[in-house]
């Protein structure tokens, strides 16, 4: 049978032990107690024939002549009703027999009547049939010859036993059905916060922040509910970015979509040729931040959505960095804006996802560029230190102000003088990569005079440490 | 009619603009929220569209800010947001309007309309004074039963005065309402304006009131 409930495991496997150890408890002690009434009685009949013994060889003691039937003693009191009530139930069945030296019955109860003669050694116990019942008899032969038995019925004795038994066996059986009640009570209200607990969790409004807690939570359930806090807390974070980056991504995808409808429109309506192209133009450019926008927010996804600790391969940032700026083409040439490289060191081995490399510093080009007007300049550089590969992008652009750089990575954020096109969605992508990477990020004052220089220090794998 | 359009995103600014320019509105683009409130304190302006999530100030604090200055200039607000939130916030907080982005063109001139509309007191698009009739959907005019041709300055300047028939529109709003704040507008414009749309209607039409500004009486003539 297999128990679902906590509940009935703990009861059945309570009971179950009970059961295995008391019941051969009980058998066990069935079992002495037969062997000790057997002994006891052994000896009583052992000491009755010692006092039979005392008696008949006593002076005054008159056997009778061998002539005369043996004297018949009768086995019970003739009247029950004189009996002491409390011996009635240890009274047993027995009997004795007094024989002379040449052989002849002098005593004898009368349920001996009639036994066949036992020829047994002095001080010996013996087993007979006789009369349909099974007998116990102990034989004593005195020196001068006389011969004297006790006996005693073995259903006399084992009714003793049994009784005996009985008093101290019942309660056991009696015990364990009780036992059985009892313990399930106690499992039941042991198990209580359990079900308390199963309760707050039912009743758990999806976005509240409160913790799980219980009153007198046992100490085992301590560690299940600091877990299950952890991963609400964890699960809850995870929904809250979740309905930012919805957010995020309905305010910036519904702008450049908006402009695009309605440079569309404008179109339509335009009176002249000149009108409706130049507003067919700007609808264009429209589609083309929607598009940047649109690949910078699956670019952000990925990144989010990627585990804090991903594996990490070896990634050559000068190779990534050729690669970027190829992609990036399009987009050089026609900025007017001039982008110099400063020579690049043959390799530069990061530990590094290269897809997140590759955003972080296609967006801190991207940025730089985007954010510099027509004649200015953008200046790149890759160099190591001691410990870290370090990415340098400086501009001559308007720049940030100092008191408001720790705000611009934030997804909403837009500089007022950038040209638009998600300046806050690029840099919080270059974060979440440098975070990937445990890298640092600092926005310092541009060596050229005026704009920004953004600095990403990204430690060097422990192997390539100068 | 001038219109502010307050608005972050060059890209939607430039569309806008272009767009609303086409019907026939004077529009003035302000980037930011700061800037935006410094200039609808001091200086005139028939509707603002805002657009909530701007750089330096949000599009709320604008709003919150002008109806704390008591500026009663009706508001429509733009935004991506789209939650309902969102929306009784910025209607409570005194926006008369409210657009979700994106939207159509068509959907943005008739919010225009019928908030000016509403702040003005008139119930449909059609103004009539006297012989004058003047539709703000059709952009049809007719006196004394006879369409109009017009060129977009004088129905814009016609259409100012008919919705404040009856009471004398300053010299300095019509400038601004019809060229905005920043252009350079020659001190006869409105003069020579006025001159041309006296010749299409009547003479007597629009009245003078000397170095104040300009009238259409609701008596009629």
């Amino acid at each position: 049978m297999k128990l679902h409930s906590l509940r009935a495991r703990i009861r059945w496997t309570i009971i179950g032990l009970l059961a295995t150890v008391l019941l051969p408890l009980g058998m066990l002690s069935y079992q002495r107690t037969i062997a000790e009434v057997d002994e006891l009685s052994d000896g009583r009949l052992a000491q009755s024939a010692r006092t039979l013994e005392a008696l008949i060889g006593h002076d005054s003691f008159a056997l009778g002549s061998p002539e005369h039937a043996p004297i018949d003693v009768p086995a019970f009191a003739a009247d029950p009703k004189n009996t002491p009530r409390n011996a009635r139930t240890y009274e047993s069945e027995v009997g004795y027999q007094v024989v002379d030296r040449q052989g002849n019955l002098r005593i004898s109860t009368s349920n001996l009547l009639g036994m066949p003669a036992i020829e047994a050694p002095d001080r010996t116990f013996k087993d007979v049939a006789f009369g349909g019942y099974r007998w116990r008899v102990f034989t004593l032969r005195k020196a001068s010859g006389e011969l004297i038995r006790t006996a005693e019925r073995y259903d006399s004795r084992d009714e003793i036993a049994y009784a005996l038994w009985i008093q101290h066996g019942l309660p056991l059986f009696i015990g364990i059905p009780l036992l059985a009640i009892l313990v399930g009570w106690g499992v039941q209200r042991n198990l209580r916060p359990l079900d308390v607990l199963a309760d707050k969790l039912f009743m758990r409004k999806p976005g509240s922040h409160a913790l799980l807690t219980l009153e007198n939570a046992p100490s085992e359930l301590q560690p299940v509910l600091d877990a299950l806090n952890e991963q609400i807390a964890r699960l809850e974070e995870a929904l809250e970015r979740e309905r930012r980056f919805s957010a995020d991504v309905a305010h910036e995808l519904r702008t450049p979509l908006a402009s695009t409808m309605i440079n569309l429109e404008s179109a339509m309506h335009a009176r002249d040729a000149t009108a409706s192209e130049s507003a067919l133009i700007s609808a264009t450019e429209c589609l083309a931040s929607l598009a940047r926008r649109t690949e910078q927010l699956l670019a952000l996804a990925r990144l989010e959505g990627a585990p804090g600790r991903q594996p990490l391969n070896r990634v050559d940032l000068v190779a990534v960095t050729g690669a970027v700026i190829d992609e990036m083409v399009a987009v050089i040439v026609t900025s007017g804006v001039e982008l110099s490289l400063a020579p690049l060191p043959d390799t530069l081995i990061v530990q590094g996802d290269e897809a997140a490399l590759r955003a972080l510093l296609r967006n801190l080009l991207e940025n730089a560029m985007r954010h510099v007007p027509a004649g200015g300049h953008v200046q790149f550089a890759l160099s190591q230190t001691r410990y870290e590969a370090v990415i340098d992008v400086v501009d001559d652009g308007p720049g940030i102000p100092a008191e408001r750089r720790s705000q611009v990575f934030d997804r909403f954020h837009r500089e007022s003088s950038s040209r638009g096109d998600g300046y806050g969605l690029g840099l919080s992508i270059v974060k979440r990569a440098a975070q990937m990477h445990g890298a640092n990020i600092q926005l310092l004052d541009s060596p050229l005079g005026r704009g920004l220089h953004v600095r990403v220090g990204i430690p060097l794998p422990d192997d390539s440490q100068a | 009619m001038h219109i502010l359009l307050i608005e972050d995103d060059p890209l939607l600014g430039k569309a806008v603009e272009r767009a609303l320019t086409q019907l026939t509105y004077t529009v003035t683009w302000l980037r930011d929220g700061r800037e935006a409130v410094a200039a609808v304190n001091d200086r005139m302006v028939d509707l603002i569209l805002l657009d909530l999530g701007l750089p330096n100030k949000d599009g709320f604090d604008v709003l919150l800010e002008l109806r704390q200055r008591r500026i009663r200039t009706p508001v429509i607000v733009m935004t991506a947001r789209d939650g309902l939130e969102a929306r009784v916030r910025g209607l409570d907080a005194g926006a008369d309007d409210y657009l979700v982005k994106p939207f159509h063109l068509d959907e943005l001139a008739a919010r225009i309309r019928s908030t000016a509309r509403r702040a003005q007191g008139l119930s449909d698009n059609r103004i009539e004074v006297g012989a004058l009739s003047l539709d703000m959907t059709t952009a049809e005019v007719s006196f004394r039963g006879a369409p109009v041709e017009l060129t977009p300055r004088e129905f814009a300047l016609l259409q100012t005065l008919m919705e404040r028939a009856g009471r004398v529109v300053r010299r300095a709003q019509l400038e601004s309402s019809l060229y905005g704040w920043d252009s350079d507008v020659g001190t006869n414009a409105l003069d020579v304006l006025v001159h041309g749309l006296r010749r299409k209607l009547s003479h007597d039409t629009i009245k003078t009131v000397r170095g104040f500004g300009y009238t259409i009486p609701l008596e009629p003539q």
